[in-house]
């Protein structure tokens, strides 16, 4: 029999440091202006494996986009944690860069068209590190590519990620976390 | 219970241009030698984001490509721009256009091709943005991989699939899939 393999996973609660956010009915959350958006109990032991997906706009073009890993509500903002390798399409360049830092970069959003995520996270709820895949269209003159590989060396267990990006600036759209059946 | 996340949009009606094309009892449409394939009623107000998985072979070299529709019109302006990353064994290159159309793919002729593409708000009364994500087959093995903005703000219910010169003829299968929110 066939099952289904792709399950919309509801946040057992959120927080959030901006104008508005809610979960709808089904379990996707949208937001409207926010400058940090949590998403508590959405990884559990009942997959490995999860997708999230994201369109939105900025309140300023260039601005990037954040993520923490976060345990019981609170962010991991450990050092040098987590490490990054971007490729970047920009017109004829071609580019690519590797960064270490407290937090990862997904994106940098412009506000010229719409962008939208695809992060696929491998293995947040195990207790050992965990690694992470973004694919994006971002609108820089229209359209860019910056995609995004990334592990965590810290071998905690995770239920929630926080999204978020520089103070003073905000997002907004909608983003929904699928578990993987396992 | 668990939501079912991902879910398989039906064609309310499929139109093509050549040999054959048509809606299997699940959803996904086969097509067989075709230069373009039109999808409507896939997009609605239920989702905001979608998947499109698509094998394919074909019958020469060229661009996939697609256009978003309304109503059972593509939009054929030049409000299309996309940015393509392309990897070709050690040599990797990029390129930023403004067409008519947007580039997804680019079938070789010498074997199978897959793309999943992505689109972010198509039904929204906003610009669309889409990604694909590829493996094409140029010796054998490439990464074709495109990013695309549309700028109208159009709310569009489908979209066509593509050769861009109309010349080289597609055949494989396609399922549009809804991202439940």
């Amino acid at each position: 029999m066939a099952r289904n393999g792709l399950h919309l996973i509801t946040p057992t609660s959120i927080a959030y440091t901006g104008t508005s956010a809610s979960i709808s009915a089904n379990g996707s959350v949208t937001f409207s202006a926010v400058s940090t958006l949590s998403l508590n109990g959405v990884f559990s032991a009942d997959y490995d494996n999860y997708q999230i997906v994201m369109r939105g706009t900025p309140s300023a073009s260039g601005l990037d986009t954040y993520v923490r890993f976060r345990s019981s509500g609170t962010d991991d903002s450990t050092a040098s944690s987590y490490v990054g390798q971007y490729l970047y399409g920009n017109g004829t360049s071609v580019t690519g860069g590797r960064e270490t830092s407290a937090q990862v970069r997904v994106n940098t959003w412009w506000t010229t068209q719409r962008d939208g995520h695809v992060v696929n996270l491998y293995g947040p709820f195990l207790a050992q590190p965990t690694a992470g895949r973004s694919i994006t269209v971002n609108s820089y003159t229209s359209a860019s590519i910056f995609d995004m590989a990334w592990t965590h060396n810290q071998s905690t267990s995770y239920d929630g990620i926080t999204l978020y990006v520089a103070s003073g600036y905000s997002f907004t759209g909608r983003v929904a976390v699928y578990g993987m059946r396992k | 219970m668990a939501t079912n996340g991902l879910v398989v949009m039906t064609p309310t009606s499929i139109a093509y241009s050549g040999t054959s094309a048509s809606i299997n009892a699940d959803g996904s449409v086969d097509f067989s030698a075709v230069t373009s394939l039109s999808l409507n009623g896939v997009f609605t107000g239920d989702y905001d984001n979608y998947m499109v998985a698509i094998r394919n072979t074909a019958n020469g070299t060229d661009n996939l490509c697609y256009r978003l529709r309304s109503s059972g019109s593509d939009t054929t302006t030049s409000t299309y721009t996309r940015q393509f990353v392309y990897a070709n064994g050690t040599s990797v290159t990029g390129l930023r256009t403004t067409l008519t159309l947007a580039y997804i793919n680019a079938p070789y002729n010498t074997q199978s091709i897959g793309t999943a593409l992505y689109f972010f708000g198509p039904y929204l009364s906003q610009p669309t943005a889409a990604r694909s994500i590829t493996v094409f087959d140029q010796s054998s093995a490439g990464i074709y991989d495109n990013a695309s903005t549309q700028s109208s703000s159009t709310s569009f219910d489908g979209f066509t699939l593509l050769t861009e010169g109309a010349t080289v003829a597609v055949t494989g299968l396609l399922t549009v899939f809804g991202f439940n929110q």
